[in-house]
């Protein structure tokens, strides 16, 4: 089923990036799963596949859970280079996460080498109002600052989990739509990249 | 069939073996006996795999190496499917580095057999570079790699070797700097190579030197060994190789010859072994066979068998077929055994597991519960032939009766003896218990050999089919037995016997419950002892009627007066006293119900049966009654004469009813009457009452059917008929005489100044016959009297019909004379009697003045006056009966 999973339906894929503990796993399995986990357990790298009905049409979403730590920051290049969008999330409880998007989304665009790759920027734990220490307006100026929608979530109550995937799976298809259109430049685009990495090397 | 299990999460999605992977998907098993399967990358990891849910299963990855799918199996969704991959991949483990599992560490050395360092660290590739690749631990994506490079390697020894792989897999993580250092390091490294040959030379001109000198040594040292040994020097050495190895063979060879030897005589001495034992077999069996040892002997054939069975050899045929024919006297010895009775169920069991093993050709359980069911019927029928002959011999011995048999004999029969005090019990009685005694025994055992073969514990074949012929023996087998005991208790047998037998048969029936026999078996038993429970139901009654019957023996004639009936003798009593022991007896024994067995008395024929017992016991009653009553009249015959003279003069009789020991006749009758009426007005409904009480159906049927159903009625009249005979025709017989006596007649003028001597007499018969009844029984008078005085009335009206012509005077003491007594009997007058009065009345001529009637009340008052005694003890006296009953006849006599 894997083999050939682009044959009949579309395939979105989505890394979930941000610092450690700010909650993309159980963002993630309460998307696939309408699950809740309460304990902690650092990921290293996890992968999901599922198919999902968006706006009348099936297609699979493949979500690559990354881990948070610094431990793992080396090979995330690697992971980022396969995602066509990010869901880039920090926790509005502690600063340090929102801080960190900042770097998350450098390192994203470097590797990406794309200034308009499907990105949002997600405000995780909600639910956890008294404990905000992000407070909202910061987090919007952010997201206009770069040219990316903000949304706020709970992965605890499901509060726009839905949404932010697929808010994001949309910028996907679109994004795709307009590489097709335009495939040559892109092509062009993707040559040139891949020199450059070669040059890197 | 469920839905086939797909994965569609795993978390890690890569990692060496032994990674603690998170498996995620859908209709991953209902519970954890569902997860039958579970691959992952190809590497079976069910072992591992911990059913958390539905959705959720814990696993560890196996060594599988690369990409690959995650198949997970369930018991209802069989193969599933993936939508994600785990990959594989193998660290390098150092000795910083941790590992779950069991890394091979040096690949490339493991091919090399033998020595290798044992230290770790020798065999960690040293980096061509010369820098730490600490740090480079996340690997590069190896696809990734084989997508940049194509069919490179980043093997330094390999041909296809590509150094963009190479530092992209160790070096990705490598600074730029460090990169420039390595190269370096690598540099100098080629140059110290390219550079070093010279070097190296000059450095070691010394021993350089030295070297060349000893392969000068050595060349010339070889050559004279050329010449000393020829050119080839190896031949000696070959030939001393050669010698060491023929000497060595010879060595070998020896201990193999030794040992071949000490083999074959160990097998032959086996072999022996096994022909002593063929050959001693058959004595051997005849030994065990006689010390009983069948086990041995069966232990033996199965190996001699095993041993020599298929043997082509004549004497070892010989002594097989003489072993089969000894076995073969075992197997019928046994067979005899096994229908040889008695034996224990245990020892039947044994034989027949022995003949089973021996392969005996038939069914020998079969044959073994067909001989025991044979063996049953045989002991009941030699039981019945035992107790046929006693009985012929007590015939021959004195009397007929089977209780006079003091020669019961043989074994059982003895026991029961010993039991039984008095020597005289009768043989039925024994056969009935001998019967009970092989029943009991005997049944259990053959059920139970039944049923461990039907079970198959007797370890043959089972033959379904012979369930229902083994049915019918157990059936036939008990139906002989009921069949004995029937004729055993079929011939006349005291109730007592009866009872005893119903007991012990009762015991029989109790241990057969238990067996848990079939119904239809059961039946058959609990059909006899019902019809034998109906047996002694009615043998008691017969019994009881009997001694009822008897009674009359006990009658003493000793009146006690009971109540407003007046006296009865203790007959009655007794007699309500057996009816009720018997009653009690019945109930207690015959009637009560034991484990499985019908009520008695539920169907109306048997209802009748009882009703006929009792009715037996009434009638006897009633013979009883009527043999006392008449028991006097032989004796009253041949008094009769005195008895009536007595009467007419002075009636000495009842003066020397007292000296005389019995009672006359007539009190006898007057007695029995007495005690009929009390039993008909007072035991039977006592009876009826007390019978009701302990259970029996009501007598009511029995009694309406039939109004005199206990004779005893008409016994009543019969006495009651009896005793006015007795007592009226003597007395009225004397009027006429005592009428005319002295040659009076009616129509001489004498002048009446008393009532004529026959009415006194009369009155003084009357009054006689009064005081008897009423000693007896008061409540009788009113019958006994009523009647005489009819029959007085009538001789009179007839006497004085007769008188041809009446004087005046005569007239007046006729009317006198009838007034008077008419008065003195008033109390006794029925219609017919008052009619007769009438008539002598009328028959008397009017009183032609009225002086004469004037006289003629003159006349009774006086008359009247002087015999007021005599009026008194005639009058209606209720109230002060038992004031006059003392009167004595005698004294109005006197008068």
């Amino acid at each position: 089923m894997s083999k050939k999973p682009g044959a009949t339906q579309a395939l979105h894929k989505v890394i979930m990036v941000g610092s450690g503990g700010v909650g993309k796993s159980a963002l993630t399995l309460q998307f696939m799963y309408d699950e809740f986990v309460e304990d902690y357990e650092p990921t290293k790298a996890d992968s999901y596949r599922k198919t999902v009905v968006l706006d009348a049409e099936e297609v699979q979403i493949d979500i690559l859970d990354t881990a948070g730590q610094e431990d793992y920051a080396a090979i995330r290049d690697n992971y980022f280079r396969s995602g066509e969008g990010f869901l880039c999330v920090f926790s509005i409880t502690e600063d340090d996460s929102f801080q960190a998007t900042q770097e998350f989304r450098e390192q994203i665009l470097r590797v990406k080498n794309d200034d308009h790759i499907p990105f949002l920027l997600v405000g995780n734990k909600s639910d956890l109002q008294e404990k905000r220490k992000v407070n909202l307006a910061e987090a919007q100026a952010r997201s206009q600052q770069w040219g990316v929608p903000y949304v706020e979530t709970s992965a605890k109550t499901r509060e726009n989990v839905d949404k932010v995937f697929f808010d994001l799976m949309r910028e996907i298809r679109s994004r795709k739509i307009e590489d097709k259109s335009a495939s040559n430049g892109r092509g062009k685009d993707r040559a040139k990249r891949k020199k450059k990495m070669c040059i890197i090397l | 069939m469920g839905p086939p299990p797909v994965v569609t999460g795993i978390s890690p999605k890569e990692g060496p073996p032994g990674t603690r992977v998170t498996l995620r998907g859908e209709f991953l098993g209902a519970k954890a006996q569902d997860l039958i399967g579970l691959t992952i990358c190809g590497c079976e990891c069910l072992l591992s795999a911990e059913w958390k849910s539905p959705n959720k299963i814990i696993a560890r990855s196996g060594p599988g190496k690369g990409r690959g799918d995650i198949i997970v199996t369930t018991r209802n969704g069989g193969q599933g499917t993936s939508t994600v991959q785990f990959r594989g991949y193998h660290e390098t483990i150092g000795p910083m580095k941790e590992s779950a599992v069991w890394v091979e560490e040096a690949p490339m050395q493991s091919l090399v057999w033998g020595r290798r360092a044992l230290s770790p660290t020798n065999y960690q590739q040293e980096d061509p570079l010369g820098l730490s690749v600490e740090g480079n631990d996340k690997k590069f994506p190896e696809d990734e790699l084989i997508e940049l490079f194509g069919d490179g390697s980043g093997e330094l020894a390999s041909e296809k070797f590509h150094p963009g792989w190479f530092l992209l897999q160790h070096h990705h993580a490598t600074t730029l700097d460090d990169l420039k250092a390595g190269l370096a390091y690598l540099r100098r490294k080629v140059h110290s190579q390219k550079e070093g040959q010279l070097s190296f030379l000059k450095a070691n001109v010394g021993s350089v030197m030295e070297q060349l000198d000893t392969i000068m040594l050595l060349k010339e040292q070889f050559e004279s060994d050329v010449q000393k040994n020829g050119k080839d020097p190896t031949a000696k050495l070959e030939k001393a190789i050669k010698d060491s190895m023929a000497e060595a063979d010879k060595l070998f060879h020896d201990v193999l010859a030794r040992r071949d030897k000490a083999d074959a005589t160990r097998n032959a001495l086996s072999l022996m072994q096994r022909y002593r034992f063929l050959f001693c077999m058959p004595v051997n069996i005849e030994k065990n066979i006689k010390g009983g040892n069948y086990e041995l002997v069966i232990n033996d054939y199965a190996r001699v068998k095993n041993l020599f069975g298929n043997t082509e050899l004549e004497v070892f045929k010989k002594v097989l077929n003489e072993i089969e024919v000894r076995i073969g006297k075992l197997r019928t010895v046994l067979r005899k055994k096994l229908e040889e009775m008695p034996v224990t169920l245990d020892e039947q069991k044994k034989i027949i597991r022995n003949l089973v093993n021996l392969a005996a050709e038939g069914d020998p359980a079969w044959d073994a519960i067909a001989s025991h069911a044979h063996y049953l019927e045989k002991s009941v029928t030699a039981c019945i032939n035992e107790y046929l002959e006693s009985e012929n011999a007590g015939g021959d011995d004195s009397s007929k009766t089977p209780k006079s048999n003091g020669l019961t004999p043989t074994s059982v029969k003895q026991l029961r003896m010993q039991q039984n005090e008095e020597n005289n019990v009768p043989p039925q009685v024994l056969c009935v218990e001998a019967i009970c005694d092989v029943v009991t025994e005997q049944l259990p055992d053959l059920w139970r050999l039944g049923q461990s073969y039907f079970t198959g514990q007797l370890h043959v074949t089972v033959d379904i089919e012979k369930q229902i012929p083994f049915k019918s023996l157990v059936l036939s087998s008990m139906q002989h037995a009921v069949d004995a005991m029937k004729t055993a208790c079929g011939t006349n047998l005291d109730a007592s016997w009866l009872l005893h037998n119903l007991r012990r048969i009762r015991q029989t029936y109790a241990s057969l419950i238990h067996l848990d026999l079939p119904s239809e078996a059961l039946d058959i038993f609990g059909k006899y002892l019902f019809d034998l429970r109906l047996q002694c139901l009615v043998a008691l009654f017969k019994q009881t009627a009997d001694k009822i019957t008897a009674l009359h023996r006990k009658e003493t004639w000793k009146i006690e007066y009971l109540n407003e009936h007046g006296g009865v003798t203790r007959l009655p009593g007794l007699f309500e006293e057996m009816v009720l022991e018997v009653s009690k007896l019945a109930r207690e024994t015959v009637i009560a119900c034991g484990p499985r067995e019908l009520p008695l008395l539920a169907h109306t024929s048997h209802q009748t049966l009882f009703h006929n017992a009792v009715k037996t016991l009434f009638t006897a009653f009633a013979k009883c009654l009527q043999q006392l009553a008449f028991s006097g009249s032989e004796e009253a015959m041949d008094d009769d004469e005195s008895s009536v003279s007595q009467l007419i003069g002075s009636p000495v009789g009842y003066r020397t009813r007292d000296k005389q020991q019995g009672p006359t006749w007539e009190q006898c009758l007057l007695i029995s009457l007495s005690n009929i009426r009390y039993t008909l007005n007072t035991i039977i409904p006592h009876v009826n009452d007390a019978l009701k009480q302990h259970g029996y159906p009501p007598l009511s049927l029995t009694m309406s059917s039939n109004t005199d159903w206990t004779q005893l009625d008409t016994l009543d009249s019969a006495v009651l008929d009896a005793y006015l005979e007795r007592r009226c025709d003597p007395l009225v017989g004397t009027i006429e005489p005592s009428m005319y006596l002295g040659g009076l007649e009616w129509h001489l003028d004498i002048e009446p100044s008393h009532v004529r001597p026959y009415v006194q007499e009369a009155l003084t018969n009357l009054i006689a016959v009064h005081a008897e009844v009423r000693r007896v029984s008061p409540g009788l008078l009113k019958r006994v009297l009523s009647h005489i005085v009819e029959t007085v009335a009538e001789e009179l009206a007839r006497l004085m019909s007769c008188v041809t012509r009446f004087s005046p005077s005569g007239a007046v003491q006729a009317r006198v004379d009838i007034t008077l007594l008419t008065s003195a009997v008033h109390s006794y007058i029925t219609p017919r009697a008052g009619s007769f009065f009438e008539e002598a009345l009328d028959a008397i001529s009017e009183p032609v003045c009225k002086e004469d009637s004037q006289k003629v009340d003159a006349l009774l008052r006086k008359v009247a006056s002087s015999m007021r005694l005599q009026l008194a003890c005639l009058a209606d006296d209720s109230a002060d009966g038992i004031i006059l009953k003392g009167s004595d006849p005698n004294r109005a006599t006197t008068v």
